[in-house]
């Protein structure tokens, strides 16, 4: 939920303050994105978030979400097929649907499964582009119908920036690297983690965002890259009970 | 009143003519060789480079050369099996592709010293490129490409380079984790994107302390039998409505 006056001038300013930090050391591209979804449910007026990338077939992939209950991801999945996250990704440009009863006949899957869930109302999609490159979108969805106000959009298009430029530059640019490169980078490291979240919820009996939770508290506190640690899990090179009692 | 036209696409993923090429094969199990062969001649075919091979070459399974389509490409992976090191070994082990436009510049010499020597007294080897084949935290071989000319790869056959390597690997992911030889049906890519289904493979490799890409094949194999979508049965482990044990088929 958006923060009044100074208090959200407040939150905004350390959260561009920890990103910048982020960004100056060697980082882990989807603790990134995981943080920017974060800030932009404490900071914007709305409820859930998504970041969403583009692989080499143009298949939308879900790379960060603020909850990860089942509900959003599906939404957020669908729109491989339809809706205003593809649209604003093709597109290159910004997709707010104020009210999702107004577009049924636009996005039909869409729409009707937002509709039995029950959950949301309002769909914003920002880019996350690149000069003239599309790179994928981040979703904000909301509970009530409505616009989002234009200072909350265009906060939210300077957290989409930050991710954008969080996932190019995540490793030193080498010869002839491109972004595509980065970008399947970016979608293999997610891959990697949701297969060290199922080993850790497995032999913990724990829930997958309790898994997550358990893997970057490891990561940090040993001072290593999030995918790094997720890796040698799932090459059954690092104990997980070592990364569950953390 | 109709919505306005949204203006012309502009996604970043452009396919290229390798990509397209290898969207058009179908997997098949325990057929990596002819796979392997598909993949390396579409790769010299659409890319401005003279040769190809695909190897196996994880750190703890055997090494093996599934493909390479001619002699020096042989060449260059036996050379790396044999010294360890060179780029299609850092590709592997970084999971990160290796560019290498001018093998006689000193950096690279540099990089793999044992390498680049034996390569410049055996072989006309100008330019190399390694792209691993990777699954998450799996790496399932590596497609090395060389030109006897240095130079790199143009931004748009990078591009596609990098592509086809993506649909390569879920090819070559197919065949090793088919439940059954005749069977066709192939691992498509909007499935293998679901979180549920990474979720699952390692949730499995748990249960029955095995790998990653046979935790895999464990859930290929339940959903065959069962007659169930794969993202049917990777919700239903993730849920805990399903457990694999070494017992159970």
């Amino acid at each position: 939920m958006s923060p009044a006056g100074g208090d959200r001038e407040h939150l905004v300013s350390s959260a561009f303050t920890r990103l910048a930090d982020t960004l100056v050391d060697e980082y882990d591209v989807i603790d990134l994105l995981d943080r920017l979804v974060g800030y932009s449910v404490d900071l914007l007026a709305v409820e859930a978030a998504g970041i969403v990338l583009g692989d080499v077939r143009g298949t939308l992939r879900v790379v960060a979400a603020s909850n990860d209950d089942a509900q959003l991801m599906e939404l957020l999945q669908l729109q491989n097929d339809e809706g205003p996250c593809l649209e604003c990704y093709r597109t290159a440009t910004a997709v707010s649907v104020p009210d999702l009863a107004g577009v049924v006949d636009r996005w039909p899957r869409f729409t009707a499964a937002v509709d039995v869930q029950r959950v949301f109302r309002s769909v914003h999609a920002l880019p996350l582009r690149l000069r003239q490159e599309s790179i994928g979108a981040l979703n904000l969805f909301n509970g009530l119908p409505g616009p989002l106000s234009e200072a909350d959009l265009s906060l939210g298009q300077a957290l989409a920036d930050v991710a954008t430029i969080g996932i190019l530059q995540e490793r030193a640019i080498r010869r002839g690297e491109v972004v595509t490169q980065q970008l399947q980078t970016a979608l293999n490291n997610r891959v990697v983690i949701e297969q060290a979240n199922g080993v850790l919820a497995e032999r913990g009996t724990i829930a997958m965002d309790v898994a997550f939770d358990r893997l970057r508290r490891h990561a940090r506190r040993t001072n290593q890259l999030l995918s790094r640690v997720a890796r040698r899990i799932v090459e059954r090179e690092l104990d997980p009970d070592a990364v569950l009692e953390t | 009143m109709a919505p306005p036209r949204p203006p012309p696409a502009r996604p970043v993923a452009d396919q290229g003519v390798v990509t397209r090429a290898l969207l058009g094969i179908v997997a098949r199990g325990g057929r990596e060789h002819a796979l392997a062969e598909q993949i390396c001649r579409a790769c010299v075919a659409g890319l401005d480079v003279d040769g190809a091979a695909l190897s196996l070459l994880t750190r703890s399974s055997a090494r093996e050369t599934l493909w390479a389509t001619d002699p020096t490409a042989e060449l260059l992976e036996d050379l790396q099996f044999t010294l360890n090191e060179g780029a299609c070994m850092e590709a592997a082990t970084t999971g990160a592709p290796v560019s290498v436009p001018d093998l006689a510049a000193g950096v690279e010499v540099r990089r793999w010293p044992v390498f680049a020597a034996a390569l410049a007294e055996q072989a006309e080897v100008g330019a190399l490129f390694a792209l691993p084949l990777q699954w998450g935290a799996i790496n399932l071989g590596v497609l090395d490409l060389y030109r006897r000319t240095a130079g790199g790869l143009a931004p748009e056959q990078w591009r596609d380079a990098l592509g086809a390597v993506d649909v390569a690997t879920l090819l070559l992911l197919s065949a090793r984790t088919d439940p059954d030889d005749g069977y066709d049906g192939g691992l498509d890519p909007a499935t293998s994107a679901r979180a549920e289904v990474h979720q699952a493979t390692g949730m499995v490799l748990a249960q029955l302390d095995i790998s990653a890409v046979d935790a895999l094949a464990r859930l290929r194999a339940h959903a065959f039998v069962e007659q169930r979508l794969l993202i049917d049965v990777a919700r239903d482990v993730v849920t805990r409505r399903l457990r694999f044990s070494d017992d159970m088929a």
